[in-house]
C-alpha cells in the first residue's frame, strides 16, 4: 500500500516500510521488518552487531532489492528505482567507509552532488560550486575547501560525506555510522550538525552503535536483533524493554539481574528485621527498574 | 562426421599449446595483477633460440625446451627486478603501457637479429602424421600436447607441493598475510614473472615445430591467452589447461565456417581475432567467473 | 579468497595527491601555450615545404586521436585499447563516400561523426560494463576484429583496400587546414568538458563510480556519452587522413600504431588535462618522424624505449610535472610510490 496522504505534511508517513524481508543464500538476514517513517523525524536504528542494520540500510536506499516487502517513498518502490534515480526521489545516504573523490577538492566533491541530484539539472556549474560553498560552509568545511579531498581528516571527511549527501536536497537522509571513529567532542559536534540539518526539514533515519547519541538525538527508536524488529517507540520506553535489554546483554544477563534484584531486596528484609550493631543505616530507597546502561 | 572429429582432433591437439601460453600469462595476472602484453615476445623469443639452435648446432627442438625455460625465465626474472618491479602496484594502464613498450623493443631487436622473413623448423619427422579411426594426427602434434600436459601437471605440482610454490600461492590469497609470514614480495613477483616467461618460451619452442616464425608471431596469442585465463578462471592450473582445450576445440570449429551471403564470401579461417572476441564477450556477459569458476581479479 | 587489486594498485587520487594537484583542467599555462603554438602551426602551408606539412598534419592528427583517448581513458578512467576502431571507421566513411562520388570533407567528417557515435552506442552499452584490465582487453579484442572483419569485407575492399579520391597537388593544403580544424575541434571540445558538469561527472566515475551512481549520475548513460566523444574526435581525424593519404586498407587504418601511439602521447603530455595530449603529439610525433627520416630501422625501437621511460618516469604527464610541488623530491617519492 502507497503513502496516499502527501508526504511533505509535517508528521505524515514520509517513507513505509513495509514486510521488508532480505536472503542472502540460505539465510535471511531481514524479517518481516516494518515500520513508517514519519517526516521531520530522527529514526535511530540500533541492534547488535550483525542484526542487520546496515543491510536495512541498503534496501531502504536501494542498493539491495528486498527479497519480500518492499520500501515505498511519495507512492513509488525504491527497489524500482535505478541506483542514480535514488537520489532523485529525494532520498540520500552516507556510507560507513568513506571515499571521497580523491583528486577532486573537497568543494568540487560537494558540486558533483549538487550538479547531478536532485535540483541538478536546473543548476549551471557555478551555481552548482556556490551551493556547495554554502553546504561546505554549513557543515563547517569552508577552511578546506580548496584542498584535495583525499587530505582531509577523519572528523573531516565524515563532514564531507553529510555535505555531498546533502548537495542532493534529500527529504531524507540516511547516516550509516556516521558517528564511528570519532572521540567525545568530535561526536557531540556531529550531533549539533545532525539536529541543524534536521531542523532544516531533513527527517533523519540513523545507525549508531554510540547509545547515549542515539538517545539524544532521537525522536523514535528502531531496534533489530537478529534481523527481525524487537521494539520500536520512543527512546526512554524502548531501552526500559527487557526484550531490548535482553537482545544486547543476554537473556542470563537479564536472569542475573533479576537475581541481584532479589538478593539485594532479601538483604534489605534482613537487616530491616534484624539492624546491624553499629551505625543505623537508613533504609535504600526502593528500587526502580534498572536503566539499559550498554 | 569425419571432418567433424577432424576438427575436434585439430583443437585439441592446438589447445594444448595454448594452454601452456595462458598458463604463464595467469600466473603474472592472478598474483601480480598485471596483465603481461610482452607476453607474445616471449613466446617469439623462445621460438627463435630454439630455431637458432637448431640452425647452428642442430640441437633437436625439443631437447631445447629445458633451455628455452631457462633462458627466457632468467631475462623475465631480469625485467622484472629492473622495470616492471618499479611500477608492481601502479593502475593498469602504467602496466599496459610498460609491457607493451617492452613488447615492441623485443620485436623489433629480434626484427634486428633475424630480419621479417618467415623462417621454419624442418626435422626428419616434420610433417609426419598417422591416421587412426579417419582422423590424421601429426606426430609433432601429438608430442606437443603430451608434453603440454606434462608441463602442466608439473607446474600444478610445484605449486601446491614445494616451498617457493606455497609462498607464490599464499601471496596471491592474501598479500599482508604473506609478507608478515616471511615471503619477501619483490622475490616472489621476479620468480612468478620469470616463471611466466619461461612457459611462454617453452610454447614458443613448442609452436616453432609446428609453424612459421615472425617477429610478430606472438600476437595472435596474447588476446588468445587472455580468452582462455577469463574461461578457465584466473589463478588456476586445471583452469588454464580446460580452458585452452575448449578454445581450442571451439576455435578449430569456428575456422571452418566458409559461407557466402549475397556476394560477400565470410571465411572462418581469417576471422580469429573475431572469434576470440566474441567467445570472450560472451563468456564475460554470461559467466564471468569463467568455466571453471575461481575467484576473478 | 584472491587478493584484491587494491591492495596491489593505487589509486590514481593517492598519486595526484603525491603530486599535489586537484582540478581537472590542467596547468592553464601550458594550455595557453598550447594555444600559441596551434596560431603558428596555421602558418605551416606558407612555406611550401612538402614535408613539414605532412609531419606537421601528422602531429595534428595524433593530436586529435590523444585527445579522444583523453576523454574516455583519461578523464573517465575507461583505458580503451581500441580507439583505432574509431579512426578506421572515421577513415572507411571518407573512402565510401568517395567511392559514391562524394568528396566533400564536411560530409567525411559529418559521417564518420555519426557513424562512430552509432558505434559507440551499439557496441559501448555491453562492454562498458566491464571493468578494470577486462575492458582493456575487450576493446582490444575490438581493435583486432574490426581489422579482421574489414578485411574480408568484399564492400570496403577487403584486404587490399579502397583508394580514396584527393585534391590535387596545388590544393592539398585544405588537407592540412581540416587536420588542424579537427585538432583544435578536440582541444576546445576537451577545454568545454572540463569546464562543464559533464567534466565532473566522467571524473567522478573514474575516481569512485559507485558513489557518483549515488550521487544521481548514471553509469551508463555517462560512459556510452564519454566514449562516443572519443569516438568523434578519433573518427573525424581518420575521415580527414583517408583522403590526404589517398589510401585506405585495413592494416593502415587499424594500424598498432594508431591504436597505441595517442595513449602515450596523452600519458607523456598529462593525462585528463587539457593541454597534456597536444604536448604529446608535438614531442613524440616530431620526434618519431625525425627519427623515420634517418634512423628507420629503429623507429620502433625508439618508441618502445620511449614508452618504458615515460611511464617509468612520468606517472601522470608533463602537465602534471609543471605543477608539482616540492620540486625534484617530490618526483622521485612519486616515481617509487609504486614499488612492490
Amino acid at each position: 500500500m502507497s503513502a496516499t496522504a502527501d508526504p511533505l505534511a509535517p508528521g505524515a508517513v514520509a517513507m513505509r516500510i513495509a514486510n521488508v524481508g532480505m536472503r542472502f543464500g540460505g539465510l535471511w538476514a531481514l524479517s518481516e521488518v516494518s515500520f513508517d517513517v514519519e517526516r521531520g523525524s530522527v529514526v535511530g536504528l540500533i541492534g547488535p552487531n550483525g542484526s542487520g542494520k546496515t543491510t536495512l540500510m541498503n534496501v531502504i536506499s536501494g542498493v539491495y532489492k528486498p527479497s519480500t516487502g518492499e520500501v515505498t517513498y511519495a507512492g513509488k518502490r525504491i527497489a524500482d528505482v535505478p541506483t542514480h534515480e535514488v537520489c532523485h526521489l529525494g532520498i540520500a545516504r552516507t556510507f560507513q567507509v568513506v571515499k571521497p573523490f580523491a583528486s577532486l577538492t573537497v568543494r568540487e566533491n560537494v558540486a558533483v552532488g549538487a550538479m547531478y541530484g536532485r535540483n541538478g539539472a536546473k543548476r549551471s556549474t557555478r551555481a552548482s560550486f556556490e551551493r556547495a560553498q554554502e553546504l561546505l560552509e554549513f557543515v563547517g568545511l569552508a577552511r578546506v575547501a580548496e584542498r584535495p579531498a583525499s587530505d582531509l581528516t577523519i572528523p573531516d571527511r565524515k563532514r564531507l560525506e553529510v555535505a555531498k549527501a546533502l548537495a542532493l536536497d534529500p527529504d531524507v537522509l540516511l547516516l550509516d555510522e556516521v558517528m564511528a571513529g570519532l572521540n567525545a567532542a568530535e561526536v557531540d559536534e556531529a550531533l549539533d550538525l545532525l539536529r541543524a540539518v534536521n531542523g532544516r526539514g531533513v527527517t533523519l533515519i540513523v545507525v549508531e552503535h554510540l547509545m547515549k547519541a542515539i538517545v539524544s538525538i532521537s525522536t523514535t527508536i528502531v531496534v533489530l536483533a537478529e534481523g527481525k524488529k524487537i521494539a520500536q517507540g520512543a527512546p526512554s520506553e524502548v531501552l526500559a524493554s527487557p526484550q531490548v535489554i535482553e537482545a544486547y546483554l543476554g537473556s542470563r544477563w537479564l536472569k542475573r539481574q533479576e537475581q541481584l534484584k532479589q538478593i539485594e531486596s532479601q538483604r534489605a528484609e534482613a537487616e530491616r528485621v534484624q539492624p546491624p550493631e553499629a551505625t543505623q543505616q537508613p533504609l535504600d530507597p526502593p528500587q526502580h527498574p534498572p536503566e539499559a546502561t550498554p | 562426421m569425419q571432418l567433424l572429429a577432424q576438427d575436434l582432433v585439430n583443437g585439441i591437439l592446438a589447445g594444448g599449446i595454448l594452454a601452456v601460453v595462458a598458463l604463464g600469462f595467469s600466473l603474472v595476472w592472478g598474483i601480480m595483477n598485471i596483465i603481461n602484453l610482452a607476453h607474445g615476445a616471449f613466446i617469439m623469443l623462445g621460438a627463435y633460440l630454439t630455431y637458432q639452435l637448431f640452425q647452428s648446432f642442430h640441437v633437436d627442438p625439443f631437447l631445447s625446451l629445458p633451455i628455452s625455460f631457462v633462458a627466457l625465465f632468467v631475462l623475465g626474472y631480469l625485467i622484472q627486478r629492473s622495470l616492471i618491479n618499479w611500477v608492481a602496484r601502479a593502475p593498469i594502464l602504467t602496466t599496459f603501457l610498460l609491457t607493451f613498450g617492452l613488447s615492441l623493443l623485443l620485436v623489433n631487436i629480434a626484427e634486428i637479429v633475424w630480419t621479417g622473413d618467415r623462417r621454419g623448423i624442418t626435422t626428419v619427422y616434420t610433417g609426419v602424421s598417422f591416421t587412426a579411426l579417419g582422423v590424421t594426427v601429426p606426430w609433432v602434434k601429438l608430442w606437443t600436447l603430451l608434453v603440454a600436459l606434462a608441463i602442466t601437471a608439473a607446474m600444478q605440482i610445484w605449486l601446491t607441493r614445494t616451498k617457493t610454490g606455497r609462498a607464490i600461492r599464499a601471496t596471491s590469497m592474501d598479500i599482508g598475510a604473506a609478507q608478515l609470514s616471511g615471503v619477501r614480495t619483490p622475490q616472489i613477483y621476479a620468480i612468478v614473472y620469470g616463471l611466466s616467461a619461461g612457459l611462454a618460451g617453452v610454447a614458443g619452442t613448442l609452436i616453432a615445430l609446428s609453424y612459421a616464425l615472425t617477429p610478430t608471431m606472438g600476437d595472435p596469442f596474447l588476446i588468445k591467452a587472455f580468452v582462455v585465463c577469463v574461461l578457465g578462471g584466473l589463478g588456476s592450473v586445471e583452469g588454464a589447461l580446460i580452458g585452452g582445450l575448449v578454445y581450442g576445440i571451439v576455435e578449430a570449429f569456428a575456422t571452418q565456417l566458409d559461407f557466402t551471403i549475397g556476394t560477400q564470401h565470410i571465411s572462418g579461417s581469417g576471422l580469429q581475432d573475431a572469434i576470440a572476441l566474441i567467445v570472450l564477450l560472451i563468456v564475460l556477459i554470461v559467466r564471468p567467473t569463467g568455466i571453471v569458476g575461481k575467484a576473478t581479479a | 579468497m584472491n587478493h584484491s587489486p587494491s591492495a596491489v594498485q593505487s589509486s590514481t587520487g593517492t598519486v595526484l595527491r603525491r603530486i599535489g594537484l586537484g582540478g581537472i583542467t590542467g596547468s592553464p599555462v601550458a594550455f595557453a601555450i598550447a594555444l600559441g603554438i596551434m596560431a603558428l602551426l596555421l602558418a605551416v602551408p606558407a612555406t611550401h615545404n612538402d614535408y613539414f606539412q605532412i609531419v606537421f598534419r601528422n602531429i595534428l592528427m595524433y593530436a586529435a586521436m590523444a585527445y579522444g583517448w583523453n576523454v574516455i581513458g583519461g578523464y573517465t578512467g575507461y583505458v580503451s585499447f581500441g580507439q583505432v576502431a574509431f579512426f578506421g571507421l572515421g577513415g572507411y566513411c571518407s573512402a565510401v563516400l568517395s567511392a559514391n562520388g562524394v568528396d566533400n570533407l564536411f560530409a567525411d567528417v559529418a559521417l564518420a561523426c555519426v557513424v562512430n557515435v552509432a558505434f559507440a552506442i551499439v557496441i559501448g552499452i555491453p562492454v562498458l560494463r566491464l571493468k578494470g584490465h577486462y575492458f582493456a582487453i575487450a576493446t582490444l579484442g575490438i581493435a583486432l576484429a574490426i581489422t579482421d572483419i574489414v578485411a574480408n569485407l568484399d564492400a570496403l575492399g577487403g584486404s587490399s583496400g579502397l583508394a580514396v579520391h584527393h585534391v590535387d597537388e596545388a590544393h592539398f593544403y585544405i588537407y592540412y587546414y581540416a587536420m588542424w580544424l579537427v585538432a583544435l575541434g578536440s582541444m576546445l571540445g576537451t577545454y568545454a568538458i572540463a569546464r562543464s558538469k559533464l567534466g565532473y561527472a566522467f571524473v567522478a566515475i573514474r575516481e569512485n563510480e559507485d558513489a557518483a551512481a549515488v550521487l544521481g549520475i548514471g553509469q551508463t548513460r555517462y560512459k556510452v556519452i564519454a566514449w562516443a566523444i572519443s569516438g568523434m574526435m578519433a573518427g573525424a581525424a581518420g575521415a580527414v587522413f583517408a583522403p590526404a593519404n589517398g589510401f585506405l586498407d585495413p592494416s593502415i587504418a587499424f594500424s598498432v600504431d594508431s591504436n597505441v601511439f595517442p595513449i602515450v602521447m596523452a600519458i607523456l603530455g598529462g593525462v585528463g588535462s587539457v593541454a597534456g595530449p597536444f604536448i604529446g603529439s608535438l614531442i613524440l610525433t616530431g620526434t618519431n618522424e625525425l627519427l623515420q627520416r634517418y634512423f628507420i630501422s629503429i623507429h620502433t625501437l625508439f618508441f618502445g624505449a620511449m614508452i618504458v621511460l615515460v611511464v617509468l618516469l612520468l606517472p601522470r604527464g608533463l602537465v602534471w610535472l609543471f605543477g608539482l610541488k616540492g620540486g625534484a623530491r617530490a618526483w622521485l617519492k612519486a616515481l617509487t610510490a609504486y614499488k612492490a
